[in-house]
């Protein structure tokens, strides 16, 4: 068991006449080196969640787990330093938290921080640029000279150096251009499936959420309204359009399809999947009736 | 038809020695009232060409005329007046203390009698759908209603054209659904001539023509439909495949050829659909 949340609340301002309800005694687990995908409006409370992970928020009720770590209420902020580099977070446009006055300094701020030394936080540095797909011409470079997309890898290679077990990934994507945007999945694909890293993903992209998360959340007003697989979250267009999601566009290609008669086995989520299923059953030239 | 801007043989170079220029001779012309696309990879020059059309950066050598004044430095004032810009980051251009203020803005710096000048920014905030939020603090709205905010200052000068530098990225998808929408209504209400700086393949979409930057050069100019339909190719254009694209290379993949002309998602739903059914 990676992850587990166990009738979460977070409540900001407790206590207080501003006491404002953010998440409402939301209760899911996630698997070991599970990926999971959170969706929901803005201010649907994603970021609130996410933030309890690594207890930047601690929960006001209920309790959290990650792996070896318990978080609840009563934590102390002393017992939190190990969690903290267990869980690697990468916020929204993690590029403006870049200071350093080179790439290495600044990847090997964070281990140094830690209590390791220069010259080995220095080598991970270099290994961790290369992780991120930034070569080692890089090291030297003032991190503010790069482009957006490269600043932001630096970024997250920072994040990696810490060696965390679990990244929650704040849309990590925004302001990329597309082609940037799908080099960056596909790196934190391969860190899940080389590394076993654990990962936690909130998003607005529904592509993104059926072709790379093993399961999803739903948020919406504060609480968890469905939790399940990609195929069982996606599978009812109407549950969708009240709450407002997308549908991701082959399931919306394949529904259109089914309401003029076709069936399917199961609704296709990516465009892989709808190709196969409209392969099974496309005419062979020449042949019968079907 | 009438070119509300015209951009002959414009290069730009960041520093004076720079062997590859920024911009290397563009020339290209923007029909009034048109809606036009300019779409290109991250660092290809499509903002610097924007930049470019404001005077916001003085271009090395070649000609841009904005409704019939040529830039230089000493009409730079008065070529600004015809274009209103809004950018990325919505965070990046506020300077009122409330949603009014910040509308006005530009108006007092036009000089506008207050007399004038308040029923004209109510106006703007209205036909923005923001009037309930007129007295809150900018830094208080999401994404999208900043947007918003920046759009109505825009209404409030009245431009002549509208550029939209890559002004949907940061929203979520309902977010930039509805600015689209807005500025659509916007240029027929307004007469706005928009030229938008975009990977969005929804909002290139909308364009009556799309130019294409690579490189600092213009290296194609059609309509969406003929842009889009190059396939695999448009993803080192900047922009992302439109998925019934990559429906077409998942069927071909799968020995199934589909028409090589761009479909939308209903012609091609109507393709596989007689496909299946016509046996």
């Amino acid at each position: 068991m990676a992850i587990s949340f166990e009738h979460v609340s977070y409540t900001y301002q407790a206590g207080t006449p501003m006491a404002t309800s953010a998440v409402s005694d939301v209760s899911f687990t996630v698997p070991d080196h599970g990926y999971l995908a959170i969706i929901g409006h803005t201010g649907s409370g994603k970021s609130t969640l996410i933030q309890q992970l690594n207890a930047l928020l601690k929960p006001t009720a209920g309790e959290i787990t990650v792996d070896d770590f318990t978080i609840t209420p009563k934590t102390t902020n002393t017992a939190l330093k190990p969690l903290r580099r267990h869980v690697g977070m990468v916020f929204q446009f993690p590029e403006s938290q870049l200071f350093e006055e080179t790439v290495r300094q600044d990847i090997a701020f964070g281990p140094k921080n830690f209590g390791m030394g220069e010259t080995d936080a220095n080598k991970l540095a270099d290994a961790m640029l290369q992780t991120v797909g930034l070569d080692s011409s890089y090291a030297e470079r003032s991190p503010f000279e790069l482009s957006g997309g490269q600043m932001r890898r630096v970024a997250i290679a920072g994040v990696l150096a810490m060696r965390p077990k679990v990244l929650v990934l704040d849309e990590p994507t925004a302001g990329l251009d597309p082609q940037g945007r799908q080099e960056m999945m596909s790196l934190f694909e391969r860190l899940h499936r080389e590394q076993g890293l654990a990962i936690v993903l909130v998003t607005h992209q529904m592509e993104d959420v059926v072709q790379y998360a093993e399961q999803v959340a739903v948020m919406r007003d504060g609480k968890l309204v469905k939790f399940g697989t990609p195929a069982e979250v996606f599978s009812s267009e109407s549950w969708l359009r009240e709450n407002q999601l997308d549908m991701p566009q082959a399931a919306q290609v394949a529904q259109r399809l089914a309401n003029r008669g076709l069936t399917w086995d199961s609704l296709p989520l990516t465009a892989d999947q709808l190709a196969d299923q409209l392969a099974a059953r496309w005419p062979r030239e020449g042949g019968a009736h079907v | 038809m009438e070119n509300i801007i015209e951009v002959k043989h414009l290069t730009y170079r960041y520093q004076e020695d720079d062997p590859r220029p920024a911009l290397n001779d563009v020339s290209f012309n923007v029909h009034a009232g048109e809606w036009l696309a300019i779409v290109g990879h991250n660092g290809s020059g499509k903002s610097t060409l924007a930049k470019s059309l404001d005077g916001l950066l003085p271009f090395t050598t070649g000609e841009v005329t904005v409704g019939g004044i040529q830039l230089t430095p000493e009409t730079v004032w008065q070529v600004r007046e015809k274009i209103g810009m809004i950018f990325q980051n919505p965070d990046n251009q506020f300077v009122g203390a409330t949603v009014e203020d910040d509308v006005a803005f530009g108006l007092e710096n036009r000089q506008m009698p207050r007399t004038e000048m308040l029923p004209r920014v109510k106006d703007a905030i209205a036909r923005v759908g923001m009037s309930d939020f007129a007295q809150r603090e900018p830094s208080s709205l999401s994404g999208g209603q900043k947007q918003r905010v920046a759009l109505a200052g825009i209404v409030a000068i009245a431009p002549d054209v509208l550029i939209l530098d890559e002004a949907t990225s940061m929203l979520d998808p309902q977010g930039r659904r509805e600015m689209l929408a807005l500025v659509r209504e916007l240029r027929q209400t307004q007469h706005l001539t928009v030229i938008s700086i975009t990977h969005d393949i929804d909002e290139a979409a909308i364009a009556d023509r799309v130019l294409v930057i690579d490189d600092g050069q213009l290296i194609d100019e059609a309509t969406p439909a003929t842009i889009f339909a190059q396939g695999e190719r448009l993803v080192e254009l900047g922009l992302d495949l439109p998925f019934t694209e990559k429906l077409k290379a998942a069927l071909r993949q799968r020995g199934i050829e589909p028409p090589a002309n761009y479909q939308s998602a209903v012609e091609m739903e109507e393709w596989l659909w007689q496909s299946l059914s016509n046996t």
